[in-house]
């Protein structure tokens, strides 16, 4: 049996942090994955990261894992992939499937970060081909490079059914709806935004009735719910479909915590283990790190893994005094103000209805998934002002602010945490150089000049999808709800290696609508 | 933690839904109606529902169902979900052929 000082479940974001801390200390480390590829969730996700720049925000996802990766691997680790964790028993034993057979491993410390889970949804019809959940969809095409269908229903409004919506966009499928059962998007709204101005829309407050179809799904019909989730009949409504994707949360994967016998606890969903605060478990020097702890984010799992680590680290004798405390105490503090916002596990199923600065929030995002045209002039970001300057549509206190340094003029204040709203700083004279547009991970930046010459106004949008539009290309405006505006003719594209391949796409509208203009589409497709 | 149902509440007879014949456990195929049917019968917990029609047990070791299946009984019983133990966790935690799991090799690779 082959002895580590740390063995590590799971090479997501979570088990590769804590591997590297450890084994930055000087610890032995092994982590096992049961994946091909090592980054967990993070090879999947193919979109800019939130957080803050220390989080690794603006980064797109698959790069946050290879990094990690890369740290991981320079500092000794042995990482071990098609190797599935069977067992965790007594003193720390660990039993791995490698190739035909088991191998058994002992480590002095052991760290699970074994993530989640897709929870699903029944409905008549959801056994057919075709009803898969959004993180199969997601790795279909981004690991795959398979496309789910041509035309998807997605179930489920947070933040994994809005990314993956978009991302279904960006493979060419049509997103026929978000339905969501809750009265509200559950999301962040720049993701919701981001759907919502290509024209997709929302039905909250709708579950899904039934699939239709006998060898594979054609069809999907919906209805909307009362108070107590019960169809009201005569609400239906039908939807051509190939594929419905179900994203309505996630469940930790504690099968090794509970078979190593680790105190549970309910948190009315499931259960999760109790932990102290870095993360160790009621058996001393087995830990829990990430989703498997409860559900967040990948920024929180790397912090959660880094905790671990270290915690683990002190208490092998690895690192001690006051080294120990003071990078404790470090990323404690990082935890922490990632847990701040509308959004934070604390605030969890309470209806966001102020921003901190003491806005409302829209109700216009949050139930149909775009801002209204005359409301967002009430946030801090959204201004006219003359000449071209950015226009911030980021409404809530999320944990982001990639936009707090992307702008070399300074453009762009930030004036509390990560959780605060951008705003604009009309003095600073914007050049026009797009590293904002680009850096902000919701897409929620654009650039305006009502001036433009001959009575004309030029909206700069961020553009993600293939093939890019060209210069002199004709087509239509659309509108924060994905409406037609008015036809639209591209006079700038721009894609250079600082935007990380987000490229920037100029049209031509009336100045008119220079404040309503977010989206633009071919003709062809309209 | 090991809450349990009081075994001596009448829960009433079984009574025919509509959405019966859904799969629950589709590895297994049992479906929904089965689970009600087995609440009714005096299974009342997770464990003993698992034993009885299998659900849970087969390829994906209730990846998928575990969650439904708990849930259902809660709501056939009238209790919150989280009062209702979850499936023993057990090894192997993936599924796995018998020959490799019978085939310990001494050292690791
Ligand atoms: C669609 C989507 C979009 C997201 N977008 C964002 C975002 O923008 N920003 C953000 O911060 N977060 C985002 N997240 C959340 C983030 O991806 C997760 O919170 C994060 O990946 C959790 O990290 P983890 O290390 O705990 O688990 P995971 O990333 O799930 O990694 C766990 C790993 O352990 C492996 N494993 C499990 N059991 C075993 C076993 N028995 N043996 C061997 N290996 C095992 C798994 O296969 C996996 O590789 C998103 C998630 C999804 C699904
Ligand atoms: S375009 Fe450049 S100069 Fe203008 S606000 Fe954005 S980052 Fe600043
Ligand atoms: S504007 Fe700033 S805080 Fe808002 S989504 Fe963009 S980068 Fe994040």
């Amino acid at each position: 049996m082959t002895r580590y000082d740390l063995i590590v479940v799971g090479a997501g974001p979570a088990g590769l942090s804590a591997a590297a801390e450890a084994a930055a200390a000087g610890m032995r480390t092994a982590v096992f994955d049961e994946n091909l590829k090592p980054g967990g969730q993070l090879f999947k996700q193919i979109h800019k990261f939130f957080g803050s720049k220390e989080h690794k925000a603006k980064i797109r996802g698959m790069n946050i894992g290879a990094e990690l990766l890369g740290e991981a691997e320079r500092l000794g680790v042995e990482v071990f992939l098609s190797s599935p964790v069977m067992g965790l028993y007594k003193d720390r034993e660990v039993l791995v499937r490698q190739g035909d057979g088991v191998c058994r491993y002992k480590g002095d410390a052991v760290i699970v970060a074994t993530g989640a889970s897709e929870n699903m949804l029944t409905f008549p019809g959801w056994t057919l081909p075709g009803v898969m959940g959004a993180g199969a969809a997601q790795t279909m095409m981004n690991v795959n490079r398979v496309r789910p269908g041509d035309r998807v229903l997605m179930l489920g409004s947070g933040n994994v059914g809005l990314v993956v919506g978009f991302q279904l966009l960006q493979a060419g499928c049509s997103l026929a709806a978000v339905v969501d059962a809750a009265p509200r998007v559950g999301g962040y709204g720049v993701h919701a935004a981001k759907l919502a101005r290509t024209g997709v829309p929302f039905y909250l407050s709708h579950t899904i009735v039934r699939a239709e179809g006998t060898d594979r799904v054609t069809g999907v019909v919906i209805g909307e719910v009362d108070g107590k989730w019960n169809v009201i009949s005569g609400t239906e409504k039908r939807f051509e479909a190939d594929t419905i994707c179900i994203a309505v949360g996630l469940s930790s994967s504690t099968q090794l915590l509970k078979m190593a016998g680790c105190e549970m606890r309910d948190d009315g969903a499931g259960r999760l283990p109790v932990c102290a605060d870095d993360g160790e478990t009621s058996i001393p020097r087995v830990y829990a790190a990430g989703d498997v702890s409860g559900i967040e984010e990948a920024s929180s799992a790397m912090l959660e893994g880094r905790i671990s680590g270290a915690a683990a680290a002190g208490a092998l004798g690895f690192i001690t005094g006051d080294a120990l405390l003071s990078r404790k105490a470090e990323l404690e503090a990082a935890l922490e103000s990632l847990r701040e916002g509308m959004f934070a596990p604390k605030n969890r199923g309470k209806l966001p209805d102020k921003t901190d600065v003491g806005l409302p929030v829209s109700a216009s995002l949050l139930s149909r998934g775009y801002l209204g045209d005359a409301e967002v002039f009430e946030y801090p970001g959204v201004k006219r002002a003359s000449g071209l300057h950015p226009v911030m549509e980021c409404t809530q206190n999320i944990p982001c602010d990639p936009c707090r340094d992307a702008c070399p003029k300074g453009c762009i204040k930030v004036r509390g945490g990560i959780v605060s709203l951008p705003e604009l700083d009309e003095a600073a004279g914007c050049v026009g150089c797009g590293l904002c547009v680009a850096a902000c991970s919701g897409q929620s930046i654009f650039l305006v000049n009502e001036n433009a010459g001959d009575g004309g106004a030029e909206v700069t949008i961020p553009y993600e999808f293939l093939p890019l539009p060209e210069k002199g290309e004709r087509g239509v405006a659309l509108s924060r709800s994905g409406a037609a505006l008015c036809p639209a003719e591209i006079t700038d594209v721009k894609l250079l290696p600082a935007y990380d391949k987000t490229a920037l796409v100029t049209l031509r509208v009336p100045t008119a609508l220079a404040m309503k203009a977010r989206f633009w589409k071919r003709e062809a497709s309209v | 933690m090991n809450m349990s149902v009081d075994r001596t509440r009448d829960f009433g007879e079984y009574v025919p839904a509509p959405d019966d014949d859904i799969i629950i456990c589709r590895c297994e195929e049992v479906t929904k109606g089965e689970i009600r049917r087995a609440v009714r019968d005096g299974m009342f917990n997770v464990h003993e529902v698992r034993r009885f029609l299998r659900c849970g047990m087969g390829l994906c070791q209730g990846q998928t169902c575990a969650r439904l299946v708990r849930t259902l009984i809660a709501r056939e019983l009238g209790v919150p979900p989280g009062v209702l133990d979850e499936a023993t966790g057990r090894a192997p935690a993936r599924p796995t052929e018998m020959y490799v799991f019978a085939n310990e090799k001494m050292e690791g690779i």
